[in-house]
């Protein structure tokens, strides 16, 4: 066989650029498939084979409490973000080049100022004694200083701070994709200003809400930073509790499974994001 | 209308009315920080009784904290050079290469952006445990390069998808080898995304608080890590001129990286 044919089977097994591949894939393969893998074996075998950790998981008040108020923390935290980012995406797309830019520089600074800095900014704000409750204190709208941290209040209000940029930021995209000639000719039609909106602005920027408001949500399930400083004991959050599992319980059965059980709840949600940002492409290709 | 900026009528004045405070509820926490590092009140008294630097002073004269940043320097920079080099050699793979399961790929090596870190945390952190890599320099750097690859990916995949592959093509058959024709033709065409890749995945490491809180060991913190743990102790000013330096980083980074944009776009 000449040189030629059997460089001509090499580069047919392997596909041209295929090479550049490998320490992407080694990386990942050795230090986070095979590391994630051997974690989720653990909770079946840790400390004896069998589903029992997920039973002890499942089976107990105080954990299932856990995994509710997580999901209430991540719903209520989506929808607020939502409702928030909405009016400020809206602006930032139509507003003059100079007055976006200043927006965006806010955001981006939020954004990019270190995650425990923020954190901490707002445990300070949030006190007994913080600015936040004296200001409302001297203006009389409260005679007792309100309870904003240590419980589900402040994680929402951290949370919600932390996730406004990754909505806002897509959902200005959505929205200056859309022809502002579809809302001329709806007042034209004689729509009125809450008609258009109803009935052609939300409906179209719906994919990039729901997208956006899916990866909040996703975030916010596992986000273990801002929980763990603005929440109380009492009402942990999951990725709190399966830091603690095997932290200071050292407990790497239960601590596995419930990571298992995130892992699944979110990857799941994320294949569903990908569908919805997928068909959201191909409506815009159309 | 309602997408005409000039024709919203009542309208406009309501949503930048709200727009503003949605900025202000931004900008509230980083400038609340910056001012309070420079007050003189223990307690963080708010306004302060007084202003002071000694928040900083104490701050430099504590070798724990200097080190600690130097540390996450040292980790950052190293993650970001190797996942530049990594995400590079994998994007032109993933852009260029035609082979079946290229999508499959490519979402698996996106996946640790997804994943929540805590989970990738305690795998890893077990891993370590067992191959002796816990609360080392290279447990730490392998760890962040592999959340950091995904933000390398993402801008220098985008830049090359935008770049055309012909131009390339033309130094090639102009005499130029396929190595050459991808230093001097292809590389320096996509520097944005590179230069965006480096930035982020910088950050991806700089920031990172969970992985860190696990991996880290009496003799090596990182910033985070030191910042995590005076948190949980008591919420001295001290953190607040540390939080301030870090605003200060953060601001310096987003003026060089306009001014790079700016000059490298023309």
């Amino acid at each position: 066989m000449s040189v030629e044919a059997q460089q001509g089977i090499t580069t047919s097994r392997i596909p041209a650029g295929l090479g550049g591949l490998f320490p992407a894939l080694i990386l990942i393969g050795l230090f986070f498939v095979v590391p994630v893998l051997a974690l989720l074996l653990r909770s079946v075998t840790d400390p004896a084979p069998g589903l029992q950790n997920y039973a002890a998981l499942l089976g107990d008040g105080t954990y299932v409490r856990v995994f509710f108020n997580t999901f209430v923390v991540a719903f209520v935290v989506t929808i607020v973000t939502v409702v928030v980012a909405f009016p400020v995406a809206w602006m930032l797309a139509i507003m003059p080049p100079a007055l976006a830019s200043i927006l965006f520089g806010i955001i981006i600074l939020s954004m990019w100022t270190n995650l425990l800095t923020r954190t901490y900014a707002w445990m300070v704000l949030l006190q007994r004694t913080g600015v936040i409750n004296r200001a409302l204190m001297g203006a009389g709208i409260i005679d007792q200083p309100l309870p904003l941290i240590n419980n589900l209040t402040g994680v929402t209000i951290g949370m919600v701070y932390i996730m406004l940029p990754f909505m806002i930021l897509p959902l200005v995209g959505t929205l200056r994709a859309i022809d502002p000639m579809t809302l001329r000719a709806a007042a034209l039609c004689g729509a009125s200003p809450f008609a258009a909106f109803r009935r052609i602005l939300l409906p179209l920027s719906l994919p990039g809400i729901a997208a956006g408001g899916l990866m909040v949500f996703v975030m916010s399930l596992g986000y273990f930073v801002t929980p763990a400083l603005l929440g109380g004991t009492s009402n942990m959050m999951l990725a709190e509790m399966i830091a603690q599992m095997i932290q200071s319980l050292l407990n790497w059965g239960l601590g596995s499974a419930a990571a298992f059980i995130l892992l699944v709840v979110t990857m799941a949600l994320y294949a569903l994001q990908l569908r919805l940002v997928g068909s959201k492409r191909a409506a815009g290709g159309a | 209308m309602l997408l005409d900026y000039d024709r919203l009528g009542w309208l406009k004045a309501a949503l930048l009315a709200f727009t503003a405070l949605v900025a202000a509820f931004l900008l509230l926490p980083v400038v609340f920080i910056v001012l309070l590092s420079f007050g003189s009140s223990r307690w963080l008294a708010f306004p302060p009784p007084g202003w002071t630097l000694k928040w900083y002073q104490e701050l430099f004269a504590d070798p724990s904290w200097i080190e600690a940043a130097l540390t996450s320097a040292r980790i950052a920079t190293m993650t970001a050079i190797l996942a530049v080099a990594i995400g590079l050699l994998a994007s032109f793979a993933l852009i260029r290469g035609q082979f079946r399961g290229r999508e499959v790929l490519r979402g698996l090596l996106l996946t640790p952006m997804v994943l929540p870190v805590v989970v990738f945390a305690i795998a890893i952190y077990a891993f370590f445990l067992r191959l002796g890599l816990g609360g080392t320099t290279i447990g730490f750097v392998v760890a962040h390069t592999v959340l950091a690859l995904p933000f390398a990916i993402i801008p220098i995949a985008t830049a090359l998808e935008g770049f055309d592959k012909s131009i390339e093509d033309a130094a090639i058959v102009c005499g130029a080898s396929p190595l050459q024709a991808k230093l001097r033709i292809t590389l320096p065409s996509i520097r944005i995304g590179i230069f965006s890749a480096a930035i982020f995945s910088f950050l991806a490491s700089w920031d990172e608080v969970v992985v860190a809180i696990f991996m880290a060991s009496p003799t090596l913190q990182t910033l985070p890590v030191k910042i995590w743990g005076s948190l949980r102790s008591d919420l001295t000013p001290v953190i607040a001129a540390a939080s301030s330096l870090l605003v200060a980083l953060t601001l310096a980074l987003m003026i060089v990286t306009a001014l790079l944009r700016r000059k490298l776009q023309t």
